[in-house]
C-alpha cells in the first residue's frame, strides 16, 4: 500500500518540528549535556542569590582545604577567599565571555561567509583571501595582541576572542552557502523575481543554519578555553573572578593546595564538556546524513 | 608522470598565490601592531627602574621608533627584500638570530605532540569505529570527550602535580639539564625527560579531535558502496578497515592535522610558558608584551609561511592518499 | 657616612688589608663546584651599561668589576680600587688602583679604562647620568691612578662605585664602536673572578672561574649556571628539588615561604639587600579633578592601615614606611613624618567637607586605580585597596595593564587619578628619592619620574641642597624637613619598604658578604663539596 506522498512543503511543518523536537528529547548526549549546562547557567544567573557579597572579600583563613570548615566546603584560596563562591560566580564570566565571543565570530562570519559564497567570482577572491590572512595569523596570539591593544576587560576579551574566531565559520558558511545556491528552491526564488538579499536570508539562511548552530556551541566552548588561558597568562579582568583566574592565582600554591588548580579546571572541563556533548547532540539530530 | 606533472601545478599555484598573502600578512600585521599602545623603549625603561628622557630618546632614534609609521613599514619590507628581519631591541640581537634560537625546541615540542596525537587518535577512532556501539567504544568516547573539554593547561597544571611534584619522575621546567655534559643515549634521554610533560599536556586535544573525526570518517566510510565490494571480494574484515576506511579517513585528519600544523607557533603559548619551554610561542608572548614588535613580525611572518607550507604538504599527501581529488 | 678626613684613613687601612686578606673567613672555603642561581627574568644584556634591570645586575657584576665594594653598612671597601681619597671640598676624588689586574683577554686593566668607563656611564648608563653628572674630567696620570674632578660636590658617588652600578668596561673593546650595539653585551670581557663561557637564550647563562683573577685563591667556584624561571611554582619546585642552589629578591611566591622554611636543606638569608631598598606607595595624579583636593587625598591616608597591609599582603615580609627613605637607609629616614594616622572616622570626615558626600547607594564617587604590574604584590596590594577604600564609601575599579601600557598611561599621556608604584631607593636618596618629588624631574614619557607632577619650591630648595651637601649632619637635617613636608602635602602615600630574602640551598656559602649580596662578584662564594 502507497501512502500518498504530500508535496506541500507547509503542511508538513508542524509534523516535521514536532518529530524533530522528540528526536531532541531522545538523545542522550544533548539531554544530559543540556542539563549541566543548564545548572551552569543557573549558577551564573542566581550567583548572588547563592553567594551574595563580593566573592573578593577575604572571609576566612588562608589555604583551607576543602572539607576542613563546614563554612567553606570547597576551601579558601591564598588570600582567605572563598573558592565556592569563586566558582559560582566565576561561571558567569566564563559563560558570558563564550557566549558574547561566540556571538561576535558567528555574527562576522555568517555575513562574510554568506556573501562569499552566494555571490562567488571576485567578491568570494577577495573575501578569501582576508579570511586566510586571519588564519595564517596564530589564533591565540591575535587574542593576546587585541586585547594588548584594549585594556584587559571582559568586553574587550571577549571582543578580543570574537574576532579572532570568525574565519572558521566564514568558511563553514561558505561552503553552505556554495552547495545550497545551485538548489531547486532558490532557483525557483530567483524565478519569482526575488531579490538577493531575500534569498540569503529568508531562502538560504534557514537550510544553512544546522552546521552553524552546531559551530556555536563548540566555538562558545573554545571561547571559554580561550579565556581560561588569557586568565592564566594574568591578561584577565581585574575586577571580575574567573575561573581561568582562580587556575593562575592557585599555581603558586600548587605544591600544597593543589585543589586550588584543580577545582575551577573542573568547572572550566564540565562547562565545556556540556557545551559539546549539546553540540554533539545537535549534529546528530540536524546533520541529514546521520539519519539512520 | 601524471603525479610529478600534478605536484608541479600545485606548487607553481602555491606560489604565486603565497606571495601577495605573505605581503598582505605583513603589512595588515604590522598596522595592527602599531595600535598597541607604548614601544619598546618605554618597557626597557620601566624594567630598568630607571629612566632619562635622553635615555629613552636615544633607544626609540636607535631603532627608528620615533619615525612616522608608514616610514617604519617601508623600512621593515626593504630590510624584508633582503632577508633580513630586523634587529630587536629587547635582545639585543638580530632577530633572524633570536627565533632561529628558538625553533629547535618549538619544532620539537610540536611535532612530537602532533605525532603522539596521531598516533594515538587514529588508533583510539579506529578501535571505537570498529566496536561501535559497544562498551569499548562507550568508554573511549567519555575519555576522548574528556580530553576534548579539559584546558590544556590544566591538563599540564594536574600532570606537573602529579609526575613532578608527587612522585618526582619528571621534570616541571625547562628542556634540558643545564650545565651537564650528555652524549649519545644519555642526551636524548634527558631531552626525553623534559618533552614528555609538556608533549602531553598540548597533545591532549589534539588526540581527541583526531579520534572523533577518524570515528566519524571510518563510520560514514563504511556505509559507502566500495566498501561492501571490498568485503563481498572475500578479503579479511581487518584489511578491509585498514586499506580502505582508514586510507580515506586520514584524508579529514590530515586536512585538521594540517591545520593544526600550521597553527603550530602560536598554538602553544600558554603550555610553553607553564613549562618554561624554551620555544616560539613563549618568545611571541614576551614579544608582544615587550613591544618588540620585530621580534613579532619576524614570528608572525614564519608562521604564515609555515600555514602556506603545511597546505602544500596536505594537498600533496591527499593527492597520493585519494587519486580522485589530483584529477580535478 | 664618615667625614671625608676619617674616611681617607680608615679606607687606606681597609683597602690595604683587602689586599692582604681575601675572604676573611672562618674554616678553609672549598674548591670548586658549580653554583646554579635562579632568577625570574632574562637579562637583556650582560653588562649593566645601558640597563640596571634586576637580572642583568647579577650577571654583570660576576664578570664586570667595580672599583669598591661595600660592607652592610654601605662603608666602601677595595675591589678594583685599593686607597681611595675625597678631597676636603668634595669635588676632587682620588683613587689607587689595584696592580697586575687583567682583563680576561690578556690586556691590562689601567686607568685609562676607568676615565673611559666613567665617561661612558655619564653619557649612557640610566642612573650614571645624574650620578657622574657634575663630573668635569677623570684625570689619568699614571697608569694606577685614577683622578675624578667633579664641578660640584656629589656626597654620594663615593657610594655608587659597585660593580653593578658602575661597571669598569675594557676601553679597548668599547673605543670606536657604538657602545649601544657593541656585542661585548653579549659576551662580556671584564677582570672579574668568572669568565664568560656562553649564553643559550631562552635556557641558561654558563660562567667559568677566571684561573688569571687577581683576587688567588678565589674564586672558589668552578662554575655558575643562571637560570630563568618566569614562574614563582616552578622556582618553589626548583628549589625543593635542589635544581636552583641560590635566588634572591624573595624568588617565590610569599605564601610559599612558610611551607619552604621548613625543608632542612634550604636557608634563609637576609643580608645582602643593604644597598637598594624599595617603597612601595599610592600615588597620586595631582592634576586629576578628584585628587587635586587635598582633604580627599588626606582622607584616603587617613584609611590606610600599613601594619594590616604588610600582614595580609606581604605575609609580615615588610617593614611600614611612612616615609619615601626606606627605613633600611638609617641616617635619613623618619620613622614618624606622617599626621595622618589611621583614623577612619577622620576620613569619612574629611569627604564629607570635601564635597563627596556619601550616596543613595552608600558609596562617595568612583575612581579607577592603576597598580605597576612589575613584581606579584601590586595586584594584591590593588586589591587590599579596594576592600580598604570600599569601606569610607569609596568604589575602586582597578586596571590591569602590562608594563608598556602603563608607562603610558601614568607617565606619557598622564591619564591615571592614582596608581600603586614602588621605588627603589638605591644607594642614596639623592640618586633614589629626589627623582619622585623633584618639579624638575616632571619629564612625560619617562618612568619612575615625578609621575604626580608635584611642584613645591621647598621641597626642590631641600633636595638641591642635599645633593651637593658634604656635611653628613646638615645633610640629614635637610633630607628630615623634606621628609615631614612630603607627608603633609601628600603628593604621594609611601606604604612598605618589603623585606627580601635570599633563599639558598645549605651547601652555597659566603654568598652575601656585601651590601648588595649576590649581586656583587661573589668571588668569596663557595659550595660544598
Amino acid at each position: 500500500m502507497s501512502v500518498p506522498v504530500q508535496l506541500d512543503q507547509g503542511s508538513r511543518a508542524p509534523a516535521r518540528r514536532g518529530r524533530r523536537l522528540r528526536a531532541f528529547a531522545r538523545n542522550p548526549a544533548f539531554v544530559a549535556g543540556s542539563i549541566i549546562l543548564a545548572i551552569f547557567v543557573l549558577m551564573a544567573v542566581f550567583a548572588d542569590v547563592l553567594f551574595p557579597g563580593d566573592p573578593f572579600d577575604m572571609v576566612g583563613q588562608p589555604v583551607l582545604w576543602p572539607g576542613a570548615d563546614p563554612e567553606f566546603p570547597l576551601g579558601t584560596d591564598s588570600l582567605g577567599r572563598d573558592v565556592l563562591a569563586g566558582l559560582v560566580h566565576g561561571a558567569r564570566v566564563s559563560l558570558l565571555v563564550g557566549v558574547v565571543a561566540a556571538a561576535i565570530g558567528l555574527a562576522i562570519g555568517t555575513v562574510v561567509g554568506a556573501l562569499a559564497g552566494f555571490f562567488g567570482g571576485w567578491v568570494d577572491t577577495w573575501l578569501l583571501r582576508i579570511v586566510e590572512l586571519f588564519q595564517t595569523t596564530p589564533t591565540f596570539l591575535l587574542v593576546v595582541v587585541i586585547v594588548a591593544i584594549g585594556e584587559p576587560t571582559v568586553q574587550t576579551i571577549a571582543v578580543a576572542i570574537g574576532i579572532a574566531s570568525w574565519p572558521t565559520v566564514a568558511r563553514l558558511v561558505r561552503a553552505q552557502f556554495r552547495s545550497l545556491r545551485e538548489a531547486d528552491f532558490v532557483m525557483a526564488a530567483r524565478s519569482l523575481g526575488y531579490g538577493n538579499i531575500r534569498i540569503i536570508v529568508q531562502e538560504i539562511m534557514p537550510n544553512a543554519l544546522p552546521p552553524i548552530i552546531v559551530a556555536a556551541s563548540v566555538m562558545i566552548a573554545n571561547a571559554i578555553l580561550t579565556e581560561a588561558g588569557l586568565s592564566f597568562l594574568n591578561m584577565r579582568d581585574p575586577n571580575l573572578i574567573s575561573w581561568g583566574g582562580m587556575i593562575g592565582a592557585g599555581r603558586d600554591l600548587l605544591r600544597t593546595a593543589w585543589f586550588l588548580t584543580a577545582l575551577p579546571g573542573v568547572a572550566i572541563a564540565l562547562a565545556v564538556l556540556s557545551l559539546n556533548l549539546v553540540g554533539d547532540g545537535l549534529n546528530e539530530i540536524l546533520n541529514p546524513r546521520s539519519d539512520p | 608522470m601524471r603525479m610529478y606533472r600534478r605536484v608541479g601545478a600545485s606548487l607553481r599555484r602555491t606560489a604565486l598565490h603565497a606571495g601577495p598573502t605573505i605581503l598582505g600578512i605583513v603589512v595588515l600585521n604590522f598596522l595592527l601592531l602599531q595600535l598597541v599602545p607604548g614601544d619598546a623603549a618605554d618597557v626597557l625603561a620601566s624594567e630598568s627602574g630607571t629612566a632619562t628622557a635622553e635615555g629613552m630618546a636615544a633607544i626609540r632614534a636607535r631603532f627608528g621608533l620615533d619615525q612616522p609609521v608608514l616610514t617604519q613599514l617601508m623600512a621593515f619590507l626593504g630590510h624584508l627584500a633582503h632577508f633580513d628581519l630586523g634587529f630587536s631591541p629587547r635582545y639585543n640581537m638580530p632577530v633572524l638570530d633570536m627565533i632561529m634560537s628558538r625553533l629547535p625546541a618549538t619544532l620539537m615540542l610540536m611535532l612530537t605532540a602532533l605525532s603522539i596525537a596521531l598516533v594515538l587518535g587514529i588508533l583510539m577512532g579506529a578501535v571505537m569505529a570498529a566496536w561501535v556501539g559497544r562498551w569499548p567504544d562507550r568508554v573511549l568516547s567519555v575519555v576522548v570527550l574528556l580530553f576534548y573539554s579539559m584546558p590544556g593547561f590544566w591538563v599540564g597544571l594536574m600532570a606537573i602535580v602529579l609526575f613532578s611534584v608527587h612522585l618526582g619522575w619528571l621534570p616541571s621546567d625547562g628542556n634540558m639539564t643545564v650545565g651537564a655534559s650528555l652524549h649519545g643515549f644519555a642526551l636524548i634521554g634527558d631531552r626525553l625527560k623534559y618533552l614528555v610533560l609538556p608533549a602531553l599536556a598540548l597533545a591532549s586535544f589534539f588526540i581527541a579531535v583526531y579520534a572523533r573525526l577518524t570515528r566519524a570518517a571510518m563510520l560514514e566510510v563504511q556505509r559507502q558502496e566500495f566498501m561492501r565490494t571490498a568485503q563481498a571480494k572475500g578479503l579479511h574484515p581487518i584489511v578491509v578497515q585498514l586499506r580502505h576506511a582508514l586510507r580515506n579517513a586520514l584524508i579529514p585528519v590530515t586536512t585538521v592535522a594540517g591545520m593544526h600544523l600550521g597553527n603550530l607557533l602560536g598554538g602553544a603559548v600558554v603550555v610553553e610558558t607553564l613549562f618554561g619551554w624554551p620555544g616560539m610561542g613563549r618568545l611571541a608572548l614576551e614579544a608582544v608584551l615587550a613591544r618588540d614588535f620585530s621580534v613579532l613580525m619576524g614570528v608572525l611572518l614564519l608562521s604564515s609561511f609555515l600555514v602556506i607550507i603545511a597546505n602544500m604538504l596536505i594537498d600533496l599527501l591527499h593527492a597520493w592518499l585519494d587519486p580522485r581529488i589530483g584529477a580535478a | 657616612m664618615t667625614s671625608k678626613f676619617r674616611t681617607t684613613r680608615r679606607a687606606t687601612l681597609l683597602g690595604l688589608s683587602a689586599l692582604a686578606l681575601p675572604g676573611i673567613a672562618r674554616a678553609a672555603p672549598s674548591r670548586g663546584g658549580t653554583l646554579n642561581f635562579m632568577q625570574n627574568n632574562e637579562p637583556q644584556t650582560l653588562v649593566a651599561l645601558t640597563t640596571v634591570a634586576t637580572p642583568a645586575l647579577t650577571v654583570s657584576a660576576k664578570v664586570t668589576e667595580g672599583l669598591l665594594a661595600y660592607d652592610y653598612d654601605i662603608k666602601p671597601r677595595a675591589q678594583l680600587a685599593t686607597e681611595w681619597s675625597i678631597s676636603p671640598d668634595g669635588k676632587t676624588y682620588t683613587f689607587k688602583l689595584r696592580p697586575n689586574v687583567r682583563w680576561h683577554d690578556g690586556k691590562d686593566f689601567t686607568s685609562a679604562d676607568v676615565a673611559y668607563s666613567i665617561q661612558l656611564l655619564k653619557t649612557i648608563h640610566p642612573r650614571g647620568r645624574n650620578t657622574y653628572a657634575n663630573v668635569t674630567e677623570v684625570q689619568t696620570p699614571d697608569a694606577l691612578t685614577a683622578v675624578i674632578v667633579l664641578s660640584k660636590p656629589a656626597p654620594y658617588l663615593i657610594k655608587a662605585l659597585t660593580a653593578a652600578e658602575s661597571p669598569m668596561m675594557p676601553r679597548h673593546i668599547y673605543e670606536g664602536s657604538d657602545p649601544l650595539a657593541n656585542q661585548n653585551g653579549n659576551a662580556p670581557i671584564g677582570t672579574g673572578p668568572f669568565r664568560f663561557k656562553e649564553w643559550v637564550r631562552g635556557s641558561h647563562i654558563l660562567y667559568e672561574r677566571n684561573p688569571d683573577y687577581w683576587g688567588q685563591p678565589m674564586p672558589y667556584l668552578d662554575r655558575i649556571v643562571f637560570k630563568f624561571l618566569p614562574d614563582p611554582g616552578a622556582r618553589s619546585i626548583a628549589f625543593e628539588n635542589g635544581t636552583a642552589d641560590i635566588g634572591y629578591r624573595t624568588p617565590v611566591a610569599l605564601s610559599d615561604l612558610d611551607r619552604l622554611k621548613k625543608i632542612p636543606t634550604l636557608m634563609f638569608e637576609t643580608k645582602g639587600t643593604s644597598y637598594s631598598y624599595n617603597v612601595a606607595n599610592l600615588q597620586f595624579n595631582l592634576d586629576s579633578a578628584i585628587f587635586k583636593n587635598a582633604k580627599v587625598r588626606q582622607a584616603i591616608a587617613h584609611s590606610i592601615d600599613r601594619a594590616a597591609i604588610v600582614k595580609t599582603v606581604l605575609y609580615g615580609y615588610g617593614v611600614i614606611s611612612e616615609s619615601p627613605i626606606a627605613p633600611g637607609l638609617k641616617e635619613f629616614h623618619d620613622p614618624s613624618p606622617s599626621p595622618y594616622k589611621y583614623d577612619l572616622k577622620a576620613a569619612e570626615q574629611l569627604l564629607d567637607e570635601a564635597g563627596y558626600p556619601r550616596g543613595a547607594n552608600k558609596t562617595r564617587f568612583k575612581v579607577p586605580l592603576d597598580y605597576n604590574p612589575i613584581g606579584d604584590e601590586n595586584r594584591r596590594l590593588a586589591e587590599f585597596m579596594r576592600s580598604a577604600l570600599a569601606r569610607i564609601g569609596i568604589t575602586v575599579d582597578i586596571r590591569a595593564a602590562d608594563a608598556s601600557a602603563f608607562v603610558k598611561r601614568v607617565y606619557t599621556d598622564r591619564e591615571f587619578d592614582f596608581t600603586l608604584n614602588g621605588h627603589s631607593n638605591l644607594f642614596d636618596p639623592t640618586v633614589g628619592v629626589q627623582r619622585i618629588y623633584w618639579s624638575k624631574n616632571f619629564k612625560k614619557g619617562v618612568p619612575f619620574s615625578n609621575g604626580s607632577h608635584y611642584d613645591n619650591p621647598k621641597v626642590d630648595a631641600l633636595l638641591e641642597g642635599a645633593a651637593v651637601e658634604i656635611d653628613p649632619a646638615k645633610r640629614a637635617a635637610m633630607f628630615k624637613e623634606f621628609q615631614q613636608i612630603v607627608a603633609v602635602d601628600l603628593p604621594d602615600i609611601n606604604l612598605y619598604s618589603p623585606l627580601y630574602l635570599t633563599i639558598k640551598n645549605r651547601r652555597v656559602h659566603d654568598d652575601s658578604m656585601t651590601a648588595d649580596g649576590v649581586e656583587s662578584n661573589m668571588a668569596e662564594c663557595y659550595v660544598d663539596a
